[in-house]
Formats: C-alpha cells, sequence, structure tokens
C-alpha cells in the first residue's frame, strides 16, 4: 500500500488487479452510455414530443441502446469473473447476505432490456405519448435500480463487521451512510461518458453537431453540440460535488488510501482528466464547434478520469481487505493454467471482432442482391 | 484445501435450492442451445440460398435472426449471469472453485461470448444489405462463436461429474478434457440443432407473407438437421458409459426420481426424433404452428430431464470425488469429526431465540451447514418427513452412517454432540416445536454415536460399497 496502484502488490494479485481494472473499464464504456441514456431518453420524453422529435440525440439512443446493452452484459462478464478470484469471500458474501434483493437485478435487467427494444418498435410509436413516457421511465427506473443494487452490494462487501448482524437480522437491505453519495458518483460519472460516446458517434454518422447544418436540431436554443456539452458539464460538476459528500464517509484507512501512495497518482489523474473536460466542453460550448483535436483532448481527459476512479475505487476495497490472505489465494489461482488459451484465442477474436465491424462497415451499403425484394 | 467455507447461508423457506438452480439452468440451456443451434441452421439456409437451392432462404434467415436476437441475446445472456449469480446463492464454494480452477477457460469462453454477440448484431442490423459472401461470412463467425461457447463451458461442466486425471494431477486441461468432455459435447451438438430445426418450423408458420406452399418447402429443408437424431442414442449411450459406474446406477433404478427423469427425457426426444424421421423426413408431411409447438415443447421436456439427471447423477458430490453437495471437502470429513462442523461459523441463526435450548440452537446450525442446500425442514424434500418413520436410535444410528444408509448423501462431518444435535432438532420440530425441549447429553449416548461414525468411516457411500463388495468377493 506504499506504493502506486498496481505496483507494491504480490505479482499475481497485481496481475489481476489489472484485468479488473481494465475490463471493468471496458465496461463502464457501454454501461455509463446505457444508465446515462437511458436517462436521458426519460427526461426527452417528459420534455415533450416537440422535443424529441427535434433532438437527433433521442432518436440516436433509441436506436442503439439495446445494442449497447447487449455489449455492456457482455463486457461485464469479464470483471464479474475477475472479482470472483481476487474477492471471493467478500464478493460472495454479499451476494448471499442480500439474497433475493440482490437477485432482483436480474428479472429487472430482463424487463428493462425488453423495454429498450420496445422503444425501438413501430408499436409504441402508434401509443400515446403518456406510454412513451412510461416505457422510457420504466426502463430508465430498471437500470437506476441494477446501479442502486451494485452500489449496495459493493459496500457491503466492504463491511465484514456488518455481516452476521445483518444475516441474523434477515434485513435484505444494507444502508450506509455513504450509500447515495457514492450511487451519485458514479451515476453522474456516466453523463460525460455519454457526451463523449455521443460526440464519436455523431462523428462516425456524419450526424451535424452543430453550425447551418444542425438549424433543425436546436432544441430551447442549444445545438446537438451545446446540449451535449451541458451534459458532460452538468455531469462532471455533479459528480465533483457527490465526491465531495462522499468523501467524509470513508474510514480513515480509505480515505488514507487514496490520499497515499497508493492512490495518489490516480487521484491526481482523474482531476486533471477532470479540468481537461471541463475546459474542452466550455471551448466547445463556446465555439459551438468540436474540431478533431478537441474531441481527442476531451476523450483523453474523460479516460483518465474514469481510469483515476476506477482504481481509486479498489484502493478503498484494498484497504478493507485482509490482503495477505488474499495475496496466497491469487498465487494459488496464478499457478493454474490455460493463460497462453486465453491470449490466443482472445487475439485472435478481437482481430475477427475488428474484421466483421470493417467487413460491415465496406459492405453494407447496397442491398445483397438476393434482398428481400429481390428474392 | 479447507474442509468448509462458511458463508452466509440463504433461507429459501419450503422450496429446495437445487429447484432454484434447475429450473434456471433448464431455461438457460434451453436458449443457449436454440442460439447455437440456430446459427448453425441459418448458416446452412444461407448456403442452400447462395447454391440457388432454397430461394426463400434469405428472407427467412432475417426473420429467424430477429427472433434469435429478442430471445438469445437478451433472455440467453441474462440468464447465462444469473446462472452465476444463482450458483452463488446455492453453493458459493461450488462455484468458487469452478472459478479458480476454469478462470482462464471462462475467460478464454468470454473472448467467444463477445464475438458472438457482435457478429450476431451486426448481422440483426446490418444483414438485409450485406451481399451473400458477407452474410454467409457473418454468420459463419456467429454460429462458430456459440459453438465454442458450448464447447468451453461443456468442459468445465462435464468436470463436475468426471473430473479424470484432475483429480490427481489438478491440471486444468485434464480436467477440461475429461472423459465425458466428447460425448457430452456432441450430444449437446445434436440436441442444439434439433432445438433449431424444431423452433424453426414453429417460426415458419407464424411469419406471415409465406404460402402454404412456401412453408411446406421451408419445413422439409429446416427439418434436415432432425436426421442427427439418428446419432442420438450412441452418443448417449457413450455419455451414458463415460459415467461413473455409481451415478448408472442412480439412472437405472438406484433414485427413483433420476430414473423418472431419465425416462421422460429418453421418451420425449424418441418421440420427437420418431416423428421427426418418419414424419418430417420420410413422409414429407406438413407440420403446422400446433405440432411444430408441441414438438418444442417435447425438447424442453426432454431438456429439462436430462438437465436434471445431469446434475442428480452427480451426487452426493458437485465436484465429483472433491466436493459434497453441502460444501464440505472430501478430505475433510475426519477434520471436522473432531473440531465440528460449526466451529467457526461466525453467523448466528435468524430465529434463536425461537429455540428453547442451546443444543437445538447447535443443531439448527449443524442442519444449515450440512443439510440445507437440499434438505427443508418443512417444505419440499424435508428432513423431518424424511426421517419421521424412524425411531431416536435409527435417526442417531442412520445419520451417523449417513453415506451408507443412502449412498448418494454425503458422510456425516461433525462431532457426536452435533450429531445429537442435529437430531434433537428434527424430533423437536416433528414435535410441534414446543417450548420447552430437554437436553440430551448421556455421554453412553455420545460415545456410541461416535462408535457408529468412526465405523462408517470417511469415504463416500460408493467407495464403502465397492469397499464392502471387494471384502465379500475376497
Amino acid at each position: 500500500m506504499n506504493a502506486v496502484f498496481p505496483t507494491g502488490f504480490p505479482p499475481a494479485t497485481a496481475f489481476y488487479l489489472v484485468l479488473l481494472v481494465a475490463t471493468l473499464l471496458l465496461h463502464m464504456v457501454f454501461m455509463h452510455y446505457v444508465l446515462a441514456g437511458s436517462a436521458y431518453l426519460a427526461v426527452g420524453r417528459l420534455m415533450g414530443r416537440q422535443w424529441c422529435r427535434r433532438c437527433g440525440w433521442q432518436r440516436l439512443l433509441v436506436d442503439w441502446l439495446p445494442f449497447a446493452t447487449g455489449l455492456a452484459i457482455t463486457a461485464g462478464v469479464a470483471p464479474l469473473l475477475f472479482v470472483q478470484i481476487l474477492y471471493q469471500r467478500e464478493f460472495y458474501s454479499a451476494n448471499l447476505l442480500l439474497s433475493h434483493r440482490w437477485m432482483a437485478i436480474l428479472p429487472v435487467l430482463i424487463v428493462a432490456f425488453y423495454l429498450l427494444y420496445l422503444q425501438k418498435s413501430a408499436w409504441i410509436g402508434r401509443r400515446g405519448w403518456g406510454w412513451q413516457i412510461a416505457v422510457a421511465a420504466t426502463a430508465f427506473a430498471g437500470f437506476a435500480f441494477i446501479a442502486w443494487s451494485w452500489t449496495e452490494n459493493h459496500l457491503l462487501s466492504l463491511d465484514e463487521a456488518a455481516w452476521p448482524t445483518l444475516y441474523a437480522s434477515g434485513d435484505l437491505r444494507y444502508a450506509t451512510a455513504g450509500l447515495v453519495a457514492r450511487l451519485a458518483v458514479w451515476f453522474l460519472a456516466a453523463f460525460p461518458t455519454l457526451a463523449i460516446e455521443l460526440a464519436w458517434q455523431g462523428r462516425l454518422l456524419d450526424i451535424p453537431l452543430s453550425g447551418p447544418a444542425a438549424a433543425g436540431e436546436t432544441v430551447a436554443g442549444l445545438s446537438p453540440l451545446r446540449r451535449l456539452a451541458m451534459t458532460a458539464l452538468a455531469g462532471l460538476v455533479g459528480m465533483t460535488a457527490a465526491a465531495a459528500v462522499y468523501w467524509p464517509t470513508l474510514p480513515a484507512e480509505s480515505r488514507e488510501a487514496i490520499a497515499g501512495p497508493l492512490g495518489r497518482p490516480w487521484l491526481v489523474a482523474a482531476a486533471a482528466g477532470l479540468a481537461v473536460q471541463v475546459i474542452c466542453w466550455l471551448i466547445a460550448a463556446s465555439r459551438d464547434r468540436l474540431p478533431s483535436g478537441l474531441a481527442t483532448l476531451a476523450t483523453a481527459g474523460w479516460l483518465a478520469t474514469l481510469a483515476g476512479l476506477v482504481v481509486l475505487r479498489e484502493a478503498i476495497r484494498l484497504a478493507t481487505v485482509d490482503l495477505d490472505t488474499l495475496a496466497e489465494l491469487h498465487a494459488e489461482a496464478a499457478g493454474i493454467g490455460g493463460l497462453p488459451v486465453f491470449l490466443i484465442f482472445a487475439g485472435l477474436n478481437a482481430a475477427a471482432i475488428v474484421w466483421c465491424i470493417r467487413m460491415v462497415a465496406r459492405r453494407a451499403v447496397t442491398p445483397g442482391p438476393g434482398s428481400r425484394s429481390g428474392s | 484445501m479447507t474442509p468448509l467455507e462458511h458463508y452466509p447461508v440463504v433461507d429459501l423457506g419450503p422450496v429446495m435450492k437445487g429447484m432454484a438452480i434447475g429450473g434456471l439452468g433448464i431455461f438457460h440451456v434451453f436458449l443457449a442451445q436454440f442460439a447455437i443451434g440456430g446459427g448453425m441452421l441459418l448458416c446452412y439456409l444461407q448456403w442452400l440460398h447462395m447454391r440457388g437451392r432454397c430461394r426463400l432462404a434469405r428472407r427467412f434467415i432475417d426473420d429467424y435472426f430477429k427472433v434469435l436476437v429478442l430471445v438469445s441475446f437478451v433472455l440467453g445472456a441474462v440468464t447465462g449471469v444469473a446462472m452465476w449469480f444463482t450458483s452463488i446463492q446455492v453453493s458459493p464454494r461450488t462455484i468458487g472453485v469452478m472459478v479458480r480452477e476454469f478462470h482462464w477457460i471462462w475467460a478464454t469462453e468470454w473472448s467467444f461470448f463477445c464475438l458472438e454477440v457482435v457478429a450476431g448484431y451486426l448481422f440483426f442490423r446490418f444483414g438485409p444489405r450485406l451481399p451473400d459472401a458477407s452474410r454467409l461470412q457473418l454468420l459463419g463467425l456467429y454460429s462458430f462463436a456459440s459453438w465454442m461457447s458450448l464447447f468451453w463451458i461443456n468442459g468445465i461442466l462435464s468436470w463436475q461429474l468426471t473430473p479424470g486425471g484432475w483429480i490427481e494431477s489438478r491440471d486444468v486441461w485434464q480436467g477440461f478434457f475429461n472423459p465425458g468432455f466428447l460425448p457430452s459435447l456432441l450430444f449437446r451438438t445434436i440436441c442444439s440443432a434439433a432445438i433449431a430445426s424444431l423452433a424453426a418450423c414453429v417460426l415458419i408458420n407464424l411469419v406471415p407473407g409465406f404460402t402454404r406452399r412456401e412453408r411446406e418447402s421451408l419445413v422439409a429443408i429446416c427439418g434436415r438437421p432432425l436426421v442427427l437424431m439418428l446419432a442420438m442414442p450412441l452418443v448417449g449411450a457413450w455419455y451414458f458409459g463415460s459415467m461413473p459406474a455409481d451415478s448408472r446406477g442412480w439412472v437405472t433404478g438406484g433414485s427413483v426420481p433420476m430414473t423418472m427423469f431419465l425416462t421422460m427425457a429418453v421418451g420425449a426426444s424418441a418421440l420427437i426424433g420418431l416423428y421427426a424421421i418418419f414424419g418430417i423426413l420420410r413422409k414429407q408431411l406438413y407440420v403446422n404452428a400446433a405440432t411444430a409447438g408441441l414438438l418444442l415443447s417435447l425438447a424442453f421436456v426432454a431438456t429439462a430431464g436430462g438437465e436434471f439427471v445431469r446434475e442428480g447423477v452427480r451426487k452426493p458430490f458437485t465436484i465429483r470425488e472433491y466436493l459434497y453437495s453441502n460444501s464440505v471437502a472430501r478430505d475433510g470429513i475426519a477434520e471436522l469429526r473432531q473440531r465440528g462442523v460449526t466451529a467457526d461459523d461466525p453467523y448466528p441463526l435468524r430465529d434463536e431465540a425461537a429455540y428453547p435450548s442451546e443444543q437445538l440452537v447447535l443443531g439448527g446450525k449443524v442442519f444449515r451447514a450440512q443439510c440445507s442446500v437440499c434438505h427443508t425442514l418443512g417444505g419440499v424434500n424435508s428432513v423431518i418427513e424424511l426421517t419421521g418413520s424412524w425411531s431416536l436410535e435409527q435417526k442417531r444410528l442412520n445419520i451417523a452412517q449417513l453415506q451408507q444408509t443412502k449412498p448418494f448423501m454425503p458422510p456425516f462431518a461433525g462431532t457426536p454432540e452435533e450429531l445429537e444435535a442435529l437430531v434433537q432438532l428434527i424430533g423437536w420440530i416433528d414435535a410441534g416445536r414446543p417450548d420447552a425441549w430437554e437436553e440430551s447429553s448421556d455421554p453412553a449416548v455420545l460415545a456410541e454415536i461416535r462408535r457408529w461414525i468412526d465405523e462408517a468411516g470417511t469415504r463416500p457411500g460408493h467407495a464403502s460399497l465397492a469397499a464392502a463388495a471387494g471384502d465379500r468377493h475376497r
């Protein structure tokens, strides 16, 4: 704990920690899109039909959210695997203590997932606006419930002293001082991610972000780009405020882990990334332009912030667990074969994924010779 | 390996925990096999289309794929994650060992899952706008990736029943390519092809816009993979032969429920196979929506029966010769008989005040640690019912020598005091939970229990029976 993350740990522990952080980061790229995107859709529906009709982001989100949810679930499998290697006892105990309440995330996820498809369907388009609001709001409520449950589960996994009492009480809820603030940090952090991702998605799909081409998409006097900037800035400011509320609720050893050698460089990276994002979005909003360089810089800032937050999340956890015992288990797991096979297939499959995307981008332009009309 | 790890134990009331994992598992396996077989079927249809042998194929593929995405990519994916979570709820130690031993296999499977999802979604979204060759490439990758997911998971699941050389060597590849790996993989591949064919027959009837003649032609083509069911008896026999002898014994009369479920699986598969071979493939009968739905329901019944048997024949283990179904390590019995199964349990009982004595509280903890994974105290598979006809003496003897009383039960792993506490708990509940219950601590009784426990030894039931048979032979 006296060296910067992930150094200073036994090799096996450091190795699995890096894998957990990297895969969790990948999961968050998609999960943030879903969480913030479903919130954006629900708010949009509340703003009214006219607002939604003019807002291209609403249409884009309706179209892509189901796919993003599929990717978020898929990407979520890997950190779920590595958390079981790193903190098996803690993770399992929290799962078991919350029991049915925790397991409720699964049917809720299925319902929310199908509601995203329902939002894409022609059926919902023929219904009244109240239906659209209800479907969007329920989908968001589902994802918000899952986010809350994960936060609760995670915090309980850190609080071993509370386990026997909670078990004896039969209570399936775990309320602690930092729960709401921590949930707010991560929920609000999803909005800058959404803004960055929509900005790049808009560029790739040739959606005008500003200027005369985007005149028809101006809502409440804001161009699509300015709406993204507002979204990102609101998320960044809100996240910072929530972090300030969360900080005093942390135990002293967790604060030491964040501010000490283990987490300090990552805290600095997160803060610097946050500052870069704020500056980039302010410039973009004031000029109503987002050139590639500025978008890249904002993306770099976003990545630094998110990576920093994910590492700090681990630093807090590492301060609460019995590292000596865990390190033995990690070393035992690392001694088990199969890594080369994973690396080979992961490389091949990653190449196959890239090939698929490139192939579709090249060829999915004109209808094929045997398309439906021709069949 | 520690003899037992204490986790907070989930209480599902009158419901057996096996019902939760079994119900979800059956549903997930059926969906997963539908996705795997669906990929293979769609590749075949696309290939036929490109050779001009099925002009309707391209349109049907796009319709089928929408269903595949809506069913498999949502329900299949989420129930897959749910399997992990439910396994944690039921037996955290079992899933913990599986994750530890096979995490790189699982990670490899995940990389194929990623490919499957990306290729699948790209086809779903852009397939209708792609030329035929690209469609076949995308479908081929999707299909290959989904089958490879089965390949990797199958190795882990079959290892639970037939860990093979892993028991001695702890080598991951010896565990993965275990004796049950290949027959199980082939069997599941055939099941996948059959389920996808039957689902296609349902869909052909439900998709609007096809004429009766077009439907007939599509049914005839989509029914072709059902011919693979001809190999089922052979592959099934191979799979059956790969099982340990005592596991085979459970399904051939040794355990009535397991024999019934096997009969159900075999019967339902035979009915589907016979109809497919003689009705669909030879007589070219038209399969309407009702018939196709019925056949698909039979396939679900067959899957349910097969999965129940696969889970059940592992008894008394969750990982054969390594971990008992109650999460006690095979090699940890002797230690727990000295130290006590509840000695390190940090969790109190939920309703401790309702127990009139410390001994009954101890009995509650023993039940929770050793029995509650398969039994309840007043619901399904209740120990009160199961021991209802036993006298007090019989309860002590039968539980002390549990693996010999019922060879699919694990040996009792606790001290005589703990066993006596469990017996008293059963008696107290059977008596209607009276307010007062006298503690039983007769040293002579405890000494007798110790003698019975020692007599039974620490080996599992099948090993004790084999040893006894050997002695008789000599």
